[in-house]
């Protein structure tokens, strides 16, 4: 007798396709929302201070979804884009030149990326608890480092070119952001490592029976994570004009949100980059909107919170009951 | 009679394990339970047991009706059942394990009474003979001792029938005398006994009475001393087999793989065996003989404790299953679902997964190759989809099969190793992946199939190697092959140790 071929029930269906549709909906809504409420939303300018305000955000999420598929999580993101922006702002007060000190904070957040996957695989320990550690060191050396003190950076050239500058009419952080995006769609898409993500997510061990080097892929996934988060620490550290401990409060959550909204699956396998983008983006646009209206500030995280939970009810719906 | 079993069917999803099954046992017997894998054994025990609930059929106890819900009714009424899936607690003592949910309390109920526990435990393993300290972690014991930590569990609760599934598979020989002088102890205490072995000296050794299952039908019970090894090997076979049979000239075909001496504590024992280019090597072997683990080893999943291996004349030490890839050696597992397949993802996406090194171009690939490759692969197995972008898990099983096959040719392999490749796949499908598996070897790969069902062995393989208790105990041509004779191989004891 042939098993009969699985059909989706069509509630399933239907939360499968709001799921990959809530992003894109969302987005509109909000943008229609806040273009009829606010008069200064739907303008050119602020549209460009939109983008060049999220792009830390943006990248931040790029790397969250590589991190998501994987089945694993990074919560010491928010801390160390700010131990790193302390790091940049205290090393150019020194004296240091700014590609120098740009480079030095990409190479230390390469290697905290990679600490966080070589203790999370080779240790065996949840990604959970290990990023949970590395967020409470973070914070402890940026407050260590500063005196709890934030250390504001005069670096002209530094603070007109990751903030300020425009390229062929467009803003620099725009730029990077544009950058990372191609970049990570082309590894996780069309490389060989990236394409083997997907089955690492899925199934761990059968993809270890094809062949697929898992522990070292997990160990790449966290590192180019430490890398996106370092650039990421660049362009926060331009736009608020010094480095401060504790500066990405809601970062890590708001990166979460924007790849959870994107439709992944938080046991891995799953994830798309670009409805991560429409994630973050909705994301900016309350984050946004929200101050062009006056909303306490608090009251924005009521309303993340419920469309993150919403977003997983819908994961969760669609993808079923598995036997 | 104390436990009788009647006319029981059980269907699970795609499969009748049991069609009319009968069991019967008296009081102060012990009765053996034999049958070869998947003949509906373990199934009927676990009904008895309360584990599961019957289609149809009717259970009696001391000739009163019952029926259980579960487990814990089963244990109430007496019947208490040692299964071989370990049950034993790691983190808890020896005392712990042996009083869980009876443990003595003190100031009604809200304090463990750890000294009287661990007292009354002791008294129990001295009294029982087991040689163990009751405070001990479990999980420090050996398989051999946990399993007689719930050997010991049962007796304890002076049960009425105890079932002992495979009780011997993982005791050492002193273990095992201390068992039987047990199972002496609660016979003459009364207490039914069954017992489920592949150990035909133990059978005989032991038992009062024998029942034999096949595809989960009743085919006789017997007083032992009427019954011999010959005729309970009748019983347990008896299906149709092919009557063409493949037989290539083995000695004019190229050696592909060899190995000597191959062993790994405790499964694989010191394996002889020569794998030849373009042959179908069929492996028998019962369940826990130790063939899938040897294909393991093959494979390079894990690594060998003694002996070598070359493949065509050059050492072969693969260090992990890459390394292995990398020669050209591929491993089908007998786990489609859990370790084969990667369901959620498409078919193009498990059929290149292996491959996907070869597909790139500068590092990069176009999904369109992807895409062209697994039409490619599809089309020539016979893959019954709308297109490579279905996802596995929507394909039948018999679809599934032909895609985990599809992604192990296309790396194209020399040597392939296929661990039950017709596992829950429907007759129809069967006969497509019998002639895939001869065109592979007639296409010049090394092929070696472990299968539980032995017709399908002599169907598809030029000579068939059994596996008992880690070692060849045979290698038969096909042609020669009969289901007694494999069985015969396969309930060899001259190689146990």
């Amino acid at each position: 007798m042939s098993v009969a071929a699985e059909t989706p029930s069509g509630g399933r269906r239907f939360a499968a396709l709001a799921r990959d549709a809530l992003p894109y909906a969302g987005l509109a809504a909000v943008i229609l929302l806040f273009s009829l409420s606010s008069e200064f939303f739907f303008n050119t300018r602020n549209f460009e201070r939109l983008v060049t305000d999220s792009a830390t955000l943006m990248l931040v999420a790029f790397g969250m979804t590589l991190v998501i598929l994987l089945g694993e999580i990074d919560l010491s993101v928010g801390a160390v884009v700010a131990l790193l922006a302390v790091i940049l702002a205290q090393v150019m007060d020194a004296g240091v030149s700014w590609p120098v000190a740009v480079l030095a904070v990409l190479i230390i957040g390469f290697g905290i990326g990679l600490l966080n996957g070589a203790i999370t695989v080779l240790g065996d320990i949840p990604s959970f608890i290990v990023t949970l550690g590395m967020m409470a060191v973070a914070t402890g050396l940026s407050y260590v480092f500063t005196g709890s003190i934030s250390v504001a950076i005069m670096n002209e050239p530094f603070l007109i070119l990751f903030y300020d500058a425009r390229f062929l009419g467009l803003p620099v952080p725009l730029w990077i952001t544009g950058a990372a995006f191609t970049a990570t769609l082309l590894f996780m898409i069309r490389s060989v490592p990236g394409r083997e993500l997907f089955a690492v997510g899925a199934n761990p061990a059968a993809a270890r029976l094809s062949g697929v080097p898992v522990k070292r892929r997990k160990i790449t996934v966290f590192a180019i994570m430490g890398a996106l988060v370092a650039m990421a620490a660049v362009l926060s550290a331009a736009r608020l004009g010094s480095g401060a401990p504790a500066s990405a409060p809601a970062l890590t959550l708001d990166a979460i949100a924007a790849v959870i909204i994107g439709g992944a699956s938080l046991f891995g396998g799953r994830a798309s980059l670009v409805r991560t983008l429409m994630g973050a983006a909705l994301i900016a646009v309350l984050n946004n909107g929200m101050v062009l209206l006056n909303v306490n500030i608090d009251a924005q995280y009521i309303v993340k919170g419920v469309i993150i939970l919403l977003a997983v009810v819908l994961e969760r719906l669609a993808s079923g009951a598995r036997p | 009679m104390l436990l009788a079993l009647s006319d029981i069917t059980k269907r699970f999803p795609g499969v009748l394990a049991l069609d009319g099954a009968r069991f019967d046992l008296r009081a102060g017997e012990v009765h053996a339970f034999m049958g070869e894998n998947g003949a509906g054994k373990s199934t009927l025990m676990k009904i008895a047991s309360g584990l599961f609930a019957p289609d149809h059929g009717a259970i009696s106890l001391d000739g009163e009706p019952v029926s259980f819900a579960n487990p814990a009714e089963a244990k109430l009424a007496g019947i208490h059942t040692v299964f071989q899936e370990l049950t034993v607690l790691p983190n808890r003592s020896v005392a712990e394990n042996l009083l869980i949910g009876r443990e003595p309390v003190r100031a009604g109920g809200l304090w463990l009474d750890r000294k009287a526990m661990i007292a009354e435990a002791q008294s129990i393993l001295d009294r029982l003979g087991i040689d163990l300290d009751a405070r001990v972690q479990a999980g420090g014991l050996s398989t051999g001792q946990r399993q007689m930590v719930e050997i010991a569990r049962a007796c304890a609760q002076s049960p009425k029938v105890l079932i002992l599934d495979e009780p011997t598979s993982s005791l050492g020989r002193a273990e095992e005398e201390l068992l039987f002088s047990l199972i002496a102890q609660l016979k003459a205490e009364e207490v039914g006994i069954v017992y489920i072995t592949h150990r035909m000296s133990e059978v005989f050794a032991l038992s009062d009475r024998i029942t034999v299952l096949r595809d989960g039908r009743f085919i006789l019970t017997g007083e032992t001393k009427n019954l011999d090894r010959p005729a309970l090997i009748r019983a347990m076979v008896g299906r149709d087999v092919a009557e063409d049979r493949h037989g290539l000239d083995i000695d004019a075909l190229p050696v592909a793989m060899e190995t000597q001496g191959l062993a790994r504590d405790p499964a694989v024992r010191g394996v002889d065996l020569t794998l030849h280019a373009g042959e179908v090597l069929g492996v028998a072997g019962l369940m826990g003989s130790g063939r899938t683990e040897l294909a393991r080893l093959l494979a390079g999943i894990d690594q060998p404790t003694g002996g070598t291996m070359t493949l065509f004349g050059e050492d072969y030490r693969p260090h992990d299953i890459r390394a292995a890839l990398g020669r050209g050696v591929a491993y089908v597992s007998e786990d489609r679902k859990g370790l084969g397949l990667i369901l959620p993802l498409t078919i193009g996406d498990n059929i290149a997964l292996p491959s996907l090194d070869r597909l790139a171009e500068r590092g990069l690939i176009a999904p369109r190759r992807i895409r062209d490759f697994a039409r490619d692969w599809m089309q020539r197995l016979g893959v019954k989809a709308k297109d490579s972008a279905v996802a596995v898990e929507t394909l039948s099983g018999g679809n599934q099969q032909k895609v985990s096959l599809a992604k192990w040719l296309a790396i194209q392999p020399r040597v392939i190793l296929l661990d039950e490749p017709t596992r829950g796949v429907d007759v129809g499908a069967k006969a497509e992946i019998y002639k895939l598996i001869r065109q592979i070897a007639a296409d010049g790969a090394a092929v070696l199939a472990i299968s539980s069902e032995l017709p399908e062995l002599i169907q598809i393989s030029d000579r068939i190697a059994v596996v008992a208790h880690g070692r060849i105990s045979g290698v038969v041509p096909a042609a020669e092959a009969t289901e007694e004779g494999l069985l015969d191989l396969a309930f060899d004891e001259g190689t146990a140790a």
